[in-house]
């Protein structure tokens, strides 16, 4: 057999392309390949060029690419945001990082005012195809700004899409998806998943009918849907596997994107578990767990057992250092969230 | 394997150098993060710095009696690449602990 019949058949047989690797390797990768196919990317943002970024995510990148496509920017969010702004319009189609979601304030006029409005202002002909890499969410004992989750305030804006991978396999394909948008899209990624590894199949995204702009169900089960996104969904896992010590059978729905959010699967997953907890690292108060559980009860209201539970952080600033585990849903506080869910009796 | 080097920080009150009274650690030495790596003396005090990180000890800069310049290296440290993250710590993948049991009356209507 030749070698170009083994390589052939690499494509076709997804075992074959599957390899193992961390979050941070998956998002290099994806990188390295949007650089490649795309001569009109580039990447840029504080450090990460010269060290390949704090998290080493655009490691090695500027050393294959060149300084021209990969390079450092000032120690200012809203210059950064706001030179994507007339890249785009130039015909480029600009990865710009922000380092951590708490740096993300100084660049919101560059976000809203203009990234999310200029195809909408130019009646269709100035599209921003601006992939936003944020660093999200807390879970790695940070200082302050370093663990925010921003997500309810950027799907809150009208022409931005939000997305955030949950393991190593959907980093890389969401990436490459996200990068290849017409579109702005804020790309969050789980800070304290960048390390963890795990199987990235290279050559397929998702099953044949799954979308990869909807939501995933990553366990299946019929007594109770945990919604959940970023980090939160593998301490999801953790909890149905829990759950199910006690005879609880629990499914786990990764949202993925959260603007626009995927109320089909949503809807499909709940209504036959007829039970459902959102779990999220944001704020309770007009977090995104409003949404869900609206969307969830607009297309279940019949047929749910209870009403759908919030599991989340605390209306606090996100806290350093070790307050942290009491401030990010834990497995202990998801469970009660759940035993709430099942104990509800109606009247 | 990557390199990471610690500078002499800001150590206040608009001091702008130190003066190496004590190495803690030594090349070689695997470090904890918020480990003492050094004394050293600034025209205030007398202070035990922190390791900013956990890793493997390369190089430590200046001897006792040497001057340091507040932002000069100090001490470079080798750290694994994929934990090579700047800011916050690597969380411990730990196997799930719980105290809260659910019990449930389900009917399957």
């Amino acid at each position: 057999m030749s070698n170009s019949m083994l390589e052939s058949e690499a494509v076709v047989e997804s075992p074959a392309s599957a390899t193992v690797m961390s979050m941070q390797q998956a998002l290099n990768r994806a990188l390295d390949e949007v650089l490649a196919d795309n001569p009109r990317t580039l990447i840029f943002g504080e450090d990460c060029g010269r060290l390949g970024g704090v998290f080493r995510i655009t490691d090695g990148l500027q050393a294959k690419h060149g300084p021209q496509r990969v390079f450092d920017t000032p120690l200012a969010e809203s210059g950064i945001l706001g030179m994507s702004v007339g890249l785009a319009m130039a015909g480029f189609h600009p990865i710009p990082e922000v380092q951590f979601d708490g740096f993300a304030y100084p660049a919101i006029n560059q976000i809203v005012c203009q990234i999310a409005r200029m195809n909408y202002r130019s009646r269709g002909t100035m599209p921003m195809p601006i992939t936003l890499r944020v660093p999200s969410f807390g879970g790695i004992r940070a200082p302050e700004h370093h663990g925010e989750s921003l997500e309810a305030l950027f799907a809150h804006v009208p022409g931005l899409k939000v997305v955030s991978p949950s393991n190593p396999h959907e980093a890389y394909h969401l990436l490459k998806y996200a990068a290849t948008r017409p579109d702005p899209v804020i790309f969050m990624e789980p800070k304290s998943r960048y390390w963890q590894k795990g199987e990235v199949d290279l050559a397929r995204h998702d099953a044949a009918g799954v979308s990869p702009t909807g939501a995933k169900v990553m366990r299946e089960g019929r007594h109770l849907t945990l919604v959940a996104w970023g980090a939160m969904v593998a301490r999801c896992l953790q909890v149905a596997e829990l759950a199910a010590e006690d005879g609880i059978d629990i499914e786990v729905l990764d949202l993925r994107w959260l603007k626009p959010i995927d109320a089909e699967a949503l809807a499909a997953s709940v209504r036959k578990t007829r039970r459902a907890v959102v779990v999220h690292e944001a704020p309770l108060t007009s977090g995104l767990g409003a949404e869900v559980a609206q969307l969830i009860t607009q297309s279940c209201f019949g047929t749910l057992k209870a009403p759908v539970e919030r599991v989340t952080g605390f209306d606090v600033p996100h806290p350093s250092g070790d307050l942290e585990d009491e401030y990010i849903p834990n497995i202990d506080r998801i469970l009660f969230g759940i035993q709430r869910v099942l104990e509800y009796k109606r009247g | 394997m990557a390199e990471i080097s610690f500078p002499l920080p800001d150590l206040g009150e608009g001091l702008i150098e130190a003066t190496v009274l004590e190495w803690l650690v030594s090349p070689g030495d695997q470090v904890e993060r918020n480990q003492p790596l050094v004394e050293v003396e600034t025209t205030k005090s007398a202070v035990e710095l922190p390791s900013p990180q956990a890793g493997k000890v390369v190089r430590i800069h200046g001897g006792p009696g040497d001057k340091i310049n507040v932002g000069e290296p100090l001490i470079v440290f080798e750290v694994p690449d994929n934990t090579a993250g700047i800011v916050g710590t690597v969380p411990k993948e730990e196997a799930p602990k719980r105290r809260v049991r659910l019990s449930a009356v389900l009917d399957e209507d």
